[in-house]
């Protein structure tokens, strides 16, 4: 049994499982890119072992394996939580709580209210001790290196935590002061961090004078100020409009494709979904699920769906579908326009094989992919209903 | 209306019955009965009128804490609601500015008027003591009671009119400043003025306005009350003046109240970007100090405004001492230097206070103790930080004091001696780290209570502080040595820094750190 459990679910990609493989490398095609605020190359954090990939099963191209990395044991996550417990007052926060966060990635952590979140981030960010279990940030233990540690994180609590007297630059010129910037380090980083926040016309402007959305964008830089490697981020996005979440989730893509690490937690699933490459689900102090958000989706008890759609509508073409003899069975979405249809295949056939059954048609195929769950599904079968005691 | 008037009040009360804080408020108010015996006891021993001091204690303590906990307590009693912008809920909730006025200020001045209430049956036994009758008595906790809600509802009204807790605290501490101040500095001025140099009409106005603010003053009229064991009447001129002026002021809280709270409203929620109009400079090395100095207390506009209000002081007292001596002089002599000491010396105090009460509580107010406590200061050195901004604005009170004492040194030492002023300055230093700690457990009492532990502590302090030089020069005596008050003075501010503030300052630190944790 390895010492972590959790980081073996990325570094060993299930036999069994004929997507994952795929999935992993899509996954992790974050590596690719460099880091832009990071002073060194990331490899000098992320020792990765470089590998040749598994062969691939289905869609995916050739050229693309070829240049991709993979994570090892070897690999330092940026985060690596271990059996971490906590209790306040006789209720127990955290039990046995253990998950990893590779480098690069942005990881979701969700979870109902009361399920351990903010408890969890306060103890990753050494704000909180834990009564048992161990925190590691690349490879760091919090409890013997916090002052090294929080160099190195950007915490962004779930509550507007700001001086609300000073301007826009006076704040980031503070937190840059605060973790030792010089004058010119600071002139620079806050051009920088203004500009990602696109915030760069409002930098002598009072916070106090500033929208909601804007002032989770200058928490967002405050976080960035002294250029972290990984970003903590609790319930950013709460009670922003679209709009903001919008901004907000583009500026955190941003991020990672720069190199960050985000660990971020949030409530809205569907934007989650969207912006995470992997996910930790968490219910009444106890982790549910944590790895992949692909393989999250795609899992399921049942054969899985393909998902069809056509560029023009076809009458009639249902039939002919469900005469197909790989076609086990043939719906149509909700609200469909007559133009996507979700296609269970009879028992044992791949998806390559369904394809070109498919193509045997010559359909004006528009698109043809996996059926995936709702993120909210997956979390409502993980999670318990009601509110903990 | 009655409904949610009797909800909020009941809710209020609850709240106050919930939270530990009162309780123990109360009790310090019981305890500080068997303090006040004591100090009778030892002050008045072998005399018939035991009683009579120990009154007098008791009445002199409750003035001070009604009006120093009153103005704290009272002035964020619609303010905490617009602070956590609640107000526009309660209205939307059907709730009349009647019913929120009511709701609002009647609990806690009931739960006031039991802090009074707890102290009347211990304070009988002055009666029985001696040198009171229990007519007096009663007079005098109808007066006290007069105070503290004349207290209330100008706190009330304060509350009212300014958009947040700490504006309103401040007009109202400012007005229970001149209220006490004016009476006495009017009377100086007037005396000063040769006459002639103003028209009759003002001259009458100065002359009579000390009278008028005497009225509602609680000083006078228990001055009254037990030195002339007739004048015993409840209901005396401060008790129906004080009701009427109470009354005025919780009228006008009810009906402005709606309009008040729009104006409030409207201010916070201007659109557009807001722009400050003075820069401020670029932060500090210490970025903490930058913060507090530039904005918590002011920064250097308000710096540079106390540095010239100081010098107007000065300049005030040598014009008045030139008016009446007839010569022109630096020196302030006679009444005028130590005067002037003791008005730089309560300047300074009242804003160390403020300071040690408001810095830390800010961060707390902001939510901004985690995100610092995530910066690679450590907690020790954040406190520091922190604690220095405040002393950079004090600097102007400090110099002022300074320089009073450098120039007229002989008229200050005529009443106060240097081992007043050092023990002056280590119960300063002591109330700042009284004030600092509590902060962090109490929203709203941090100021009254520190004043109350100060004026406790000030007797177990002082002895042993005035009496460690003496012992330090004994024992340097016995073995052939003369040290200096200095050398002296340096040994008691060491004991006094281990046995006193260093408890305190590892009581404080862990507090933070616990705090900066939640």
């Amino acid at each position: 049994m390895s010492d972590r459990p959790f980081c073996d679910l990325f570094a060993q990609p299930a036999a069994s499982n004929s997507r994952l493989p795929a999935l992993v490398v899509l996954f992790f095609s974050v590596f690719q890119t460099r880091m832009r605020f990071q002073k060194t190359p990331a490899v000098r954090t992320v020792p990765v072992a470089v590998h040749q990939p598994q062969p691939p099963q289905d869609f995916v191209p050739e050229s693309q394996l070829q240049s991709m990395p993979a994570i090892t044991r070897d690999t330092v996550p940026a985060i690596s939580v271990s059996g971490l417990s906590h209790a306040f007052r006789g209720h127990q926060a955290l039990s046995n709580v253990s998950f990893c966060v590779l480098p690069q990635t942005l990881h979701g952590f969700v979870g109902p209210n009361g399920a351990g979140k903010t408890t969890t981030m306060r103890m990753i960010c050494t704000l909180l001790q834990p009564n048992r279990g161990e925190v590691e940030i690349f490879g760091s233990n919090v409890r013997q290196n916090a002052p090294a540690v929080r160099r190195r994180i950007g915490y962004m609590p779930d509550h507007f935590s700001m001086y609300r007297q000073m301007t826009v630059a006076e704040y980031l010129d503070f937190f840059g002061t605060a973790y030792g910037l010089t004058q010119q380090q600071r002139d620079r980083v806050i051009g920088d961090v203004l500009t990602l926040t696109d915030m760069e016309g409002r930098r002598n402007d009072l916070i106090s004078g500033l929208s909601r959305g804007m002032q989770q964008r200058v928490s967002l830089a405050r976080v960035l100020v002294h250029d972290p490697d990984l970003l903590l981020l609790d319930e950013p996005a709460s009670g922003l409009d679209p709009r903001a979440r919008i901004e907000l989730m583009e500026i955190l893509r941003e991020l990672r494709r720069i190199g960050k690490t985000v660990f971020i937690s949030s409530h809205i699933l569907s934007e989650l979904a969207d912006l995470c490459d992997a996910v930790t689900v968490i219910d009444r102090g106890q982790v549910r699920y944590s790895g992949p958000m692909d393989l999250l989706l795609d899992s399921t008890d049942q054969q899985p769906l393909w998902n069809l759609r056509l560029t023009t509508v076809l009458p009639g073409i249902i039939e002919k579908i469900k005469a197909l003899p790989g076609v086990a069975e043939v719906t149509e979405p909700e609200f469909s326009s007559g133009r996507d249809f979700i296609i269970r295949p009879a028992e044992g056939l791949t998806g390559n094989d369904l394809l070109r059954e498919m193509l045997s048609l010559d359909l004006p195929l528009a698109s043809f992919g996996l059926q995936r769950r709702h993120l909210n599904d997956a979390f409502m079968d993980l999670t318990t209903r009601g509110v903990p005691a | 209306m009655i409904s949610g008037t009797t909800a909020l009040f009941v809710w209020t009360l609850r709240a106050d019955n919930r939270s530990v804080w009162p309780h123990v408020v109360r009790g310090a108010f019981a305890f500080m009965m068997l303090f006040t015996l004591a100090l009778a006891w030892t002050d008045a021993f072998g005399t018939t009128r035991i009683g009579l001091r120990f009154f007098e204690t008791i009445c002199g303590l409750n003035i001070l804490i009604i009006s120093v906990a009153g103005i704290s307590y009272f002035s964020t009693a619609v303010t905490e609601e617009k602070d956590a912008g609640t107000l526009a809920l309660l209205q939307l909730a059907g709730m009349s500015p009647l019913a929120i006025t009511l709701g609002k200020s009647t609990s806690r001045l009931v739960s006031s008027l039991m802090l009074l209430a707890v102290q009347v049956p211990f304070s009988f036994l002055a009666v029985t003591l001696g040198g009171v009758l229990w007519q007096q008595l009663l007079a005098a906790w109808c007066a006290l009671a007069a105070w503290l809600i004349l207290v209330a509802n100008a706190a009330l009204l304060c509350s009212a009119r300014c958009a947040t807790s700490g504006r309103a605290a401040a007009v109202a501490g400012s007005s229970a400043i001149l209220f006490f101040l004016l009476p006495a500095v009017t009377r100086t001025t007037t005396a000063a003025i040769p006459p002639g140099l103003l028209p009759n009409a003002v001259l009458t106005i100065l002359t009579n306005l000390p009278g008028a603010l005497e009225i509602v003053s609680p000083y006078r009229r228990i001055d009254q009350i037990l030195n002339d064991w007739q004048n015993t009447g409840f209901f005396s001129s401060q008790f129906t003046l004080s009701l009427l002026l109470a009354a005025t002021c919780f009228a006008v809280s009810t009906l402005r109240l709606t309009a008040w709270a729009r104006n409030a409203s409207d201010t916070d929620s201007q659109s557009g970007p807001a722009k400050r109009r003075l820069p401020v400079e670029r932060c500090w090395k210490l970025p903490l100090t930058w913060r507090d100095f530039h904005f918590y207390t002011g920064g250097w506009p308000f710096f540079t405004m106390k540095f010239l209000a100081g010098f107007a002081v000065y300049a005030a007292f040598v014009a008045i001492q030139q008016v009446s001596t007839g010569r022109w002089n630096i020196v302030l002599e006679n009444d005028f230097g130590w005067t002037a000491m003791l008005v730089y010396a309560s300047v300074l105090t009242v804003e160390v206070l403020l300071y040690a009460s408001g810095s830390l509580f800010s961060e707390l107010r902001q939510s901004t103790q985690s995100t610092i406590a995530m910066t690679p200061c450590s907690a020790v050195s954040i406190l520091l930080q922190k604690a220095a901004g405040c002393l950079i604005a004090v600097l102007p009170a400090v110099f002022w004091s300074m320089f009073t004492l450098a120039v007229s040194h002989t008229s200050v030492t005529t009443l106060v001696d240097m081992d007043t002023i050092v023990v002056w300055g280590l119960m300063l230093i002591f109330s700042s780290h009284v004030a600092a700690l509590f902060s962090l457990y109490t929203r709203w009492a941090a100021l009254p209570l520190t004043v109350l532990v100060s004026f406790f502590a000030f007797f177990v302090i002082a002895g042993p502080v005035l009496t460690i030089p003496d012992v330090v020069d004994r024992i340097a005596i016995t073995h052939n040595y003369r040290p200096s008050r200095l050398f002296a003075w340096t040994i008691t501010a060491f004991w006094t820094w281990l046995f006193t503030l260093l408890p305190l300052q590892l009581w404080i630190r862990d507090q933070w750190i616990k705090l900066s944790r939640q």
